[in-house]
């Protein structure tokens, strides 16, 4: 009976809290500026904190707070501060619809910073009726057509333009008269399938050889069953489309079977993580990266590396700090132009050209037909269990690509 | 049905009604005026978390019906909302209008529901368990390689509702559609439980022997049970699509079966009311643990973070205490709250 009684007396106060909740929470107080009459400027940050992605959510979000703070503690944007509200979509899309909502219509921001594909891509058509830009972390190549999606931006290179250039780099360097042998292993899931169509019909076109395909889940323990046919085929490269975890147990699965291969690695697949998770077996592992490695030599590193303590972070904090660098330039641009909204922060996006992140990344250009930020990725090596940059291959801005 | 002190009956149809007395027939009015007025109160943010609640609320009572009145437990409850959003989805974008696509979206899932509810003749809790589990990762590789069929990884775009021209392309207006098919999904519940068919669906849930003995055609029902509680699913998610624009085969994951297991333990099994309070629940719990969050932010900043990544774990938590304390979900504390109201002062 007392348990009854608390169980009501909990489902009571319950009911009062969100009474309360539903009645109140509207006024936020603005967060201190330099200028005491310039208004901050309102940012939500729609990122997996936690959940499947969580491991690479967080050290992106630690790069946009810390894009956010560099900005401020330059001046702001026009006088005005960055006040960054980053919230937890848990890879739920529900979750994410909702903080949304909030953000765009109690909050007032006039841009989100996104992450997952899952909420970034139910949000497409929201964020083009609500006109609020999106940058996000989500790379899938049909967010690249204002056709499709008016709002939405990101920073690095889409995954089937990695995936393309990456090829091109190894056909470049090839060396052999016979046609270069590819192999295919990724998961059989939304991001895994992405680049797949697309990076297939360009290998062909410039001549690799496609020996085979075989899906390896995200959550996989060990992929020798799926290799063992592959090996037989005996493929010069291999391309793995996944995340650090499961790449790590590819990379290990294929050193036990004596699989000599080049395996390369989409975005996601291959962080300073992967050589602690695969050791040695690392070693020799391409991967695709839109962002400069903690320590490298570049202008904006020392910001980096300054505004973290010297603290060693990973690729996906650089690439959450481009992307705050990003915003901050379209709205600089927005303001110098008049009133900054949503879509006078995407009209001015749009006239980025070869825009320098501090060399983070590589140059940014967007157009209002074309929201691919650049045909370019960063290739690494794993040298000694350390991200070693190779190359910044480029490729040539094909129509027929856009969304593809 | 206990009604209250006092209350008879001269007809067989006054006994029959769902709202017996006046004074229920008031409080009801009453909570639809109020529920029609809510928009008007309420932000836009707060509308659309009466949205999702509503459509929460479809999926739930569609479970219930299932898993809760016929006992045949269900894991595959989520992929059948994806097939109602695909196929509404496909529906709308062949130019069929909304209703009829929502319509079409729960016919179609009904027949995919009625294709996997077929093993149930055989397979008992577990194993049924087991191979509609199966039906949800099947229909998660259909999702996912559909081709032009479900827009594969990509997904597939849908404009906002439209019916007669008038486009419901806002909370407000998306709030009023949503509570009309919510509301009438309830009903259509309720009206099944006091059927014949509801009748079978409970005695094939007792115990199946008998129910067969005193000459329920369990086959029939069974498939009845999957056919009806997927339809519902189906225009479930066909809403879903509409609302966000956007269906892509993540959404509809084995995690969304659960959370609508989750709902209708917590809310209450076989209850109608219960469907409700469960889903009401469940989309409000991340929200309310958000508010916290953010609240103590302004003491301690950087809390949210902390705090939000207990959601799985409050969730998993919430769900164990209700299976202990609370077998019977909020819909018997419910019935125990209005008791005791009832009794005042008195304890029987």
């Amino acid at each position: 009976m007392r348990v009854g009684t608390i169980i009501t007396a909990t489902c009571v106060l319950l009911l009062a809290g969100l009474m309360l909740f539903g009645c109140g929470g509207e006024d936020q107080k603005p967060a201190a500026t330099t200028k005491k009459e310039a208004t901050p400027i309102r940012v939500g940050g729609l990122i997996d904190l936690s959940g499947p992605t969580s491991s690479v959510g967080v050290p992106y979000a630690e790069g946009l707070k810390g894009g956010a703070k560099y900005i401020n503690e330059q001046g702001g944007i026009d006088g005005r501060m960055v006040e960054f509200d980053l919230q937890d979509t848990a890879y739920n899309v529900q979750q994410g619809l909702s903080l949304y909502k909030k953000m765009v219509n109690t909050d007032h921001v006039v841009c989100i910073q996104g992450f997952g594909s899952a909420v970034t891509e139910a949000l497409v058509r929201t964020l083009a009726k609500d006109m609020i830009p999106n940058l996000s972390a989500s790379y899938s190549a049909h967010l690249t057509d204002p056709k499709v999606a008016p709002y939405n931006f990101f920073i690095a290179a889409d995954y089937t333009t990695q995936m393309r250039a990456a090829l091109k780099y190894f056909r470049d360097n090839w060396k052999e008269e016979r046609a270069p042998r590819l192999a295919l292993v990724y998961p059989d899931h939304p991001y895994g399938l992405a680049p797949i169509a697309g990076g297939k019909e360009y290998a062909a076109e410039i001549g690799f050889e496609i020996v085979g395909e075989a899906n390896v889940a995200l959550n996989a323990i060990d992929a020798t069953t799926e290799l063992l046919p592959l090996k037989e085929k005996n493929p010069d490269f291999c391309w793995v489309g996944g995340t650090t975890p499961s790449t790590s147990v590819i990379l290990k699965s294929a050193k036990n079977i004596g699989m000599d291969t080049v395996f390369f690695t989409n975005i996601w697949g291959t962080d300073e993580t992967l050589p602690k998770l695969a050791g040695s077996d690392a070693d020799g592992s391409y991967s695709n990266q839109a962002a400069a490695v903690y320590g490298q030599d570049v202008p904006g590193m020392k910001v980096i590396m300054e505004l973290t303590g010297n603290e060693p972070q990973m690729t996906h904090y650089t690439r959450g700090f481009v992307s705050m660098l990003v915003m901050a330039e379209g709205m600089k641009r927005a303001l110098a132009n008049g009133e900054l909204t949503g879509e006078s922060l995407k009209t001015s996006l749009e006239t980025l050209r070869d825009f320098d992140p501090m060399g983070l990344a590589p140059l940014i250009s967007y157009f209002p037909d074309d929201h691919r930020p650049n045909m370019a990725v960063f290739l690494y090596t794993i040298r000694d269990g350390k991200l070693t940059f190779v190359k910044e291959q480029i490729l040539e801005r094909r129509a027929e690509w856009l969304g593809h | 049905m206990q009604g209250k002190c006092g209350l008879f009956f001269t007809t067989y149809e006054g006994e029959a009604q769902v709202f017996q007395s006046g004074f229920q027939k008031l409080v009801i009015g009453l909570f639809l005026v109020l529920l029609c007025v809510a928009p008007l109160i309420l932000n836009t943010h707060q509308t659309s978390i009466m949205n999702l609640i509503f459509i929460s609320v479809i999926g739930a009572v569609s479970l219930n019906l299932l898993t809760g009145v016929c006992g045949q437990i269900s894991l595959g409850h989520g992929a059948f909302i994806g097939v109602g959003a695909y196929a509404a989805g496909q529906c709308s974008l062949h130019g069929v209008p909304f209703p009829l696509a929502i319509l079409t979206g729960g016919l179609i899932t009904a027949m995919v529901g009625m294709v996997f509810g077929v093993p149930s003749l055989r397979l008992k809790g577990i194993y049924l368990a087991i191979a509609t589990l199966a039906a949800q990762l099947v229909l998660e590789y259909v999702f996912l390689h559909g081709g032009a069929l479900t827009g594969g990884s990509n997904g597939l775009l849908l404009d906002p509702p439209s019916l007669l021209g008038f486009s419901f392309d806002s909370e407000g207006r998306m709030y009023f559609l949503l509570l009309f098919f919510a509301a009438a999904s309830l009903l259509m519940v309720t009206n099944i439980m006091r059927s014949k068919y509801g009748r079978a669906f409970v005695s094939i849930r007792d115990f199946y022997l008998s129910a067969e003995i005193v000459g329920v055609n369990l086959f029939w029902y069974k498939l009845i049970a999957f056919g009806v509680s997927s339809f519902l699913a189906g225009v479930a998610g066909g809403l879903w699509g509409h609302y966000t624009g956007y269906i892509s085969a993540e959404q509809f994951n084995i995690g969304l079966s659960i959370s609508y297991l989750a709902m209708i333990i917590i809310g209450g099994l076989g209850s109608v009311l219960g469907s409700v309070f469960g889903a009401v629940f469940i989309v409000l719990l991340p929200e309310v643990l958000n508010a916290l969050a953010n609240t103590l932010s302004a003491f301690l900043p950087d809390i949210s973070q902390y705090i939000v990544a207990l959601r799985e774990g409050v969730f998993g938590l919430v769900l164990i205490l209700f299976l202990i304390f609370e077998p019977e979900g909020l819909a018997h504390r419910w019935r125990l709250v209005k008791a005791y109201w009832k009794l005042y002062p008195f304890a029987h």
